[in-house]
């Protein structure tokens, strides 16, 4: 009972709330200046985004929402800034789409081989920046968004020529053929089943992090790598482990975008879908956490699912879904800057900036 | 005559601390006045709730007879208060004169005087007998020179009163001794200086009046030269404490720890620690004394495997650890308290008990093929809090809520906890309060007669020589001397220290 009241008061004060409830607000100032109803538009997204097919398009652009969300916070725990999301995913989705395409055999067969083949390439693709700053000391931060490029002009290149479907005028790959794809479950109108594959990394994540010495061992490195190295923590070694898990975990999502969705791995596509970098943000959002990214990624998903139906039948852009997005994003930021500066340790701006840490 | 400064019944409470408990303080201008206490006592907390860090739950304060309330520091700062904290906050990257005119720049057309900047902390600097190159980059800088940067700032603001947090825990004697030159020379220009320490010596030595706080509660009001030492431990404690107490004898054993010609090259190529060789057997502590600096850090963070070396080899137990990382160190039988406890001791971010579990965490009792047992976590936790007097509200708050004494317990608890072979301790008691130096003193003493080879840095000359078996002494990178701590006195020392005298090392 007192933790079911400290917890709603936690809700209540948490920068998250009050976030959200600034960003409707303004959003919906903006459609009533802009000559719109507020309460229609808000019904009409919201009932685009969970009821009949727009419930399951929620649910599928979740997934590679929280999956990328995932794959990069491991990395963002340990302290290392990976940016390399989105070229694990493209070089690791066109991985699995070759596996799908070329390989013959029934399909219950093709699709988890596919799937680890996806993830496997991107676990190797993300080796490159990680060994670059264990052995090279080449910064991670640079290397995997580099890299990004990189792949590509890789994947440019393959599904331009050598894997190139002649029959259309689009640098695209071959269709997947059908026992290839990725099933359906027979659930909100016909999901992926990579959806319990996401819940599934969620749960063991979390598993992982509250119950595990890797856990512990990746979140101390990432709070102090001195503190770290000096308890025995092998800080190179763990660098590795969580790119290679990230980059794995990125070459499922694409993997799963192409033989689940797309079914063609078109030049360029998975870059647009811009799937990594709102991955990125909710990683951020949730502070890295696996339970708050499922959370996020469900509502940032709502969101955009939503807003298309609202400008359907409430005649109110999509682009407002985005300035919503966006105004979340910063309010949770500047909240959470306020309450870092607010701590008691902090002297008027001159501290935490300035910290030549504590000599 | 006014007072400079008055609290009045101060109270600031914590989830589950009374930090402050209605503490009433009285200072007088042009005065040094020293607060003691045990470690978590309340004496930062006061010092903090002066400065306007944040404010008092109870109480009023006073400056010059005006009641006074600061919503900040800033405030703090207008009111002519300055503060050097026990940790630093300065800019590395920037010079010593940009940080002291921080937030003050003297300006030339709009722009950023710095010919002023510096010439203006020559003349502070030189005025109060601060030796500072203004121009010098912060991060390049010792210890005892940050130090006398913060005061700068804090001059530099014209703080009428300046309060110094342990300011003598990181210093060697001969800063320390500079360092009250500097405060002499401040008071005798009439500025009131409120300092906090935990060594008695140094409050008989320089204080006018003394506060002892006990508990979060001022106990007693005191004139220095009407008290003694005795007294004012009394006071803190409730207790009489005797640490003048030399290490009873002990036959050493075994060869535990054997190091063999070691060099170590710092940043710049030139060697830091130069070819040493020496060894430590179970049964027995071996001091390092030295003035900082002259390679003690480098040699144990090598023992560690936190540093690379260039030659030489280091034997544990008869295994040859030369090229081992530190986890197989550790696994071979070394435990290691650091000398930094806020950078590498703990992690500010994680809780107590996350602080307490680092280095355990592989251990077969805490963990199962990679799970945690999360009992034995629990009851680690709980049994080091309790044996070593850990004062923590709780142990899955942040360990940043802790005391700065009750920090160095954490790593000391952490590290005594291994029962390694080897114990190597770096500064063990920097910050401590006197019951606790007296509690870890006994510790290590007791570590070593159970067996335990323990390896000791100390800038305290008295520690090394209460508590070694054997005496090494550190110039400029290499062992200059093998001492009897029963045949040697600390003048000897001294020169040794000041590489005045030499004498073939003796492993
Ligand atoms: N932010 C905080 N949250 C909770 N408890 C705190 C916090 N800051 C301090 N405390 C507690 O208040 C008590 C007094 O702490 P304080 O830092 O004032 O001690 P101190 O006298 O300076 O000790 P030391 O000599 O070890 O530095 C301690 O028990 C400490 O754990
Ligand atoms: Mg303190």
């Amino acid at each position: 009972m007192d933790e079911l009241r400290s917890l709603s008061q936690r809700a209540l004060v948490s920068p998250v709330t009050f976030s959200l409830l600034f960003a409707f607000a303004l959003a919906a100032a903006i459609v009533a200046i802009t000559g719109g109803d507020p309460l229609a538009a808000g019904e009409e997204m919201f009932t685009g985004a969970v009821t009949g097919s727009g419930l399951r398009n929620t649910l599928g652009r979740a997934i590679p929402i929280i999956g990328m969300a995932l794959a990069v916070s491991i990395a963002f725990r340990s302290g290392i800034i990976n940016l390399g999301g989105e070229g694990q995913m493209v070089i690791g989705g066109l991985a699995g789409t070759i596996v799908a395409i070329y390989l013959p055999g029934p399909g219950f067969l093709i699709v988890p081989t596919a799937m680890v083949a996806g993830a496997v390439v991107g676990a190797l693709w993300a080796m490159l920046p990680a060994y670059g700053q264990t052995k090279l000391r080449l910064p991670i931060l640079i290397t995997s968004l580099l890299l990004n490029y990189v792949a590509r002009a890789i994947t440019g290149y393959l599904v331009r020529f050598p894997l190139s479907d002649v029959s259309v005028t689009l640098a695209t790959t071959r269709q997947v053929p059908e026992t290839a794809r990725m099933p359906k479950m027979p659930i909100f109108g016909g999901v992926s089943l990579s959806l319990i594959l996401v819940i599934l990394l969620v749960v063991l994540l979390w598993l992982v992090y509250t119950r595990t010495v890797v856990g512990y061992e990746t979140q101390m490195a990432g709070f102090n790598m001195r503190s770290a190295r000096y308890g025995g923590i092998d800080v190179e070694q763990r660098t590795v482990q969580v790119m290679v898990v990230g980059g794995a975990i990125g070459g499922l999502i694409g993997t799963h975008l192409i033989i689940g969705e797309a079914l063609r791995f078109i030049d360029g596509e998975l870059v647009l879908s811009g799937f990594a970098w709102t991955g990125l943000l909710v990683a951020l959002l949730a502070v890295n956490r696996p339970i708050p990214i499922f959370v996020t990624g469900l509502f940032f998903s709502g969101l955009q699912i939503g807003g298309l139906a609202m400008q359907r039948n409430a005649g109110v852009s999509w682009r407002l879904s985005q300035v919503l997005q966006a105004v979340v994003i910063v309010a949770v930021a500047c909240r959470l800057a306020i309450r870092r500066s607010d701590r008691p340790t902090a002297e008027a701006g001159e501290t935490e900036a300035a910290g030549l840490g504590e000599v | 005559m006014t007072l400079e400064l008055e609290l009045r019944g101060i109270t600031k409470r914590y989830p589950g601390v009374l930090a402050n408990d209605a503490v009433d303080l009285a200072v007088r201008p042009a005065q040094i006045h020293a607060i003691v206490g045990e470690n978590g006592a309340g004496k930062t907390t006061l010092m903090s709730l002066l400065y306007g860090l944040f404010p008092p739950d109870e109480g009023e304060i006073f400056i010059r007879g005006e009641p006074v309330r600061f919503s900040s520091a800033l405030d703090a700062i207008a009111a002519g208060l300055g503060m050097v904290h026990q940790s630093f906050k300065l800019f590395p990257t920037l010079s010593v004169a940009d940080n002291v005119v921080f937030r003050h720049e003297p300006t030339r057309r709009g722009l950023i005087d710095r010919a002023a900047s510096a010439a203006r902390v020559r003349d502070l600097a030189d005025r109060y007998g601060l030796a500072v190159d203004p121009e010098a980059a912060v991060e390049d800088l010792a210890v005892g020179v940050l130090q006398r940067v913060e005061i700068l700032k804090a001059l530099y603001r014209d703080a009428q009163v300046l309060i110094l947090d342990e300011p003598t825990a990181v210093l060697t004697p001969q800063e320390r001794d500079q360092l009250f030159e500097v405060i002499r020379r401040l008071r005798d220009a009439g500025r009131t200086i409120l300092f906090i320490t935990h060594k008695l010596g140094e409050v008989m030595a320089i204080s006018d009046r003394v506060t002892v706080l006990r508990n979060g509660r001022a106990v007693a009001h005191l004139v220095t030269a009407e008290t003694n030492p005795a007294e004012i431990t009394l006071h803190m404690t409730g207790r009489a404490v005797d640490l003048d107490r030399r290490a009873p004898e002990h036959d050493p054993d075994q060869l535990v720890l054997e190091v063999s010609n070691l060099t170590v090259r710092g940043g710049h190529g030139r060697p830091v620690v130069e070819d040493a060789s020496f060894g430590v057997r179970s049964g027995e502590i071996v001091g390092i004394a030295g003035v900082a600096g002259n390679g003690q850090s480098e040699l144990i963070e090598a023992l560690c495997g936190l540093r690379e070396t260039d030659a030489g080899s280091v034997t544990l137990s008869g295994r040859d650890i030369s090229d081992a990382d530190v986890a197989e160190r550790r696994a071979a039988g070394l435990a290691y308290i650091p000398e930094d406890r806020y950078g590498v001791g703990t992690t500010r971010q994680a809780s107590v008990s996350e602080n307490l579990l680092m280095g355990h965490q592989r251990q077969p009792r805490i963990q199962q093929k990679g799970w945690f047992d999360r009992e034995a976590v629990v009851g680690l936790t709980r049994r080091l809090v309790e044996v070593f007097g850990i004062k923590v509200g709780s142990v899955s708050g942040p360990v940043s809520n802790l005391s700065g004494g009750n920090l160095q317990k954490v790593v000391v608890a952490r590290e005594m906890e291994h029962g390694t072979a080897l114990l190597i301790a770096e500064q063990p008691t920097r910050g401590l309060d006197i019951g606790a130096i007296e509690f870890v003193h006994s510790q290590l003493i007791a570590y070593r007669d159970q067996g335990g080879a323990v390896l000791m840095v100390s800038a305290e000359l008295s520690e090394i020589l209460a508590l070694s078996t054997r005496i090494l002494v550190m110039f400029e990178g290499r062992i200059v001397a093998s001492l009897d701590p029963r045949r040697v006195a600390e003048p000897e020392i001294g020169l040794y220290m000041t590489g005045a005298h030499t004498e073939a090392a003796v492993a």
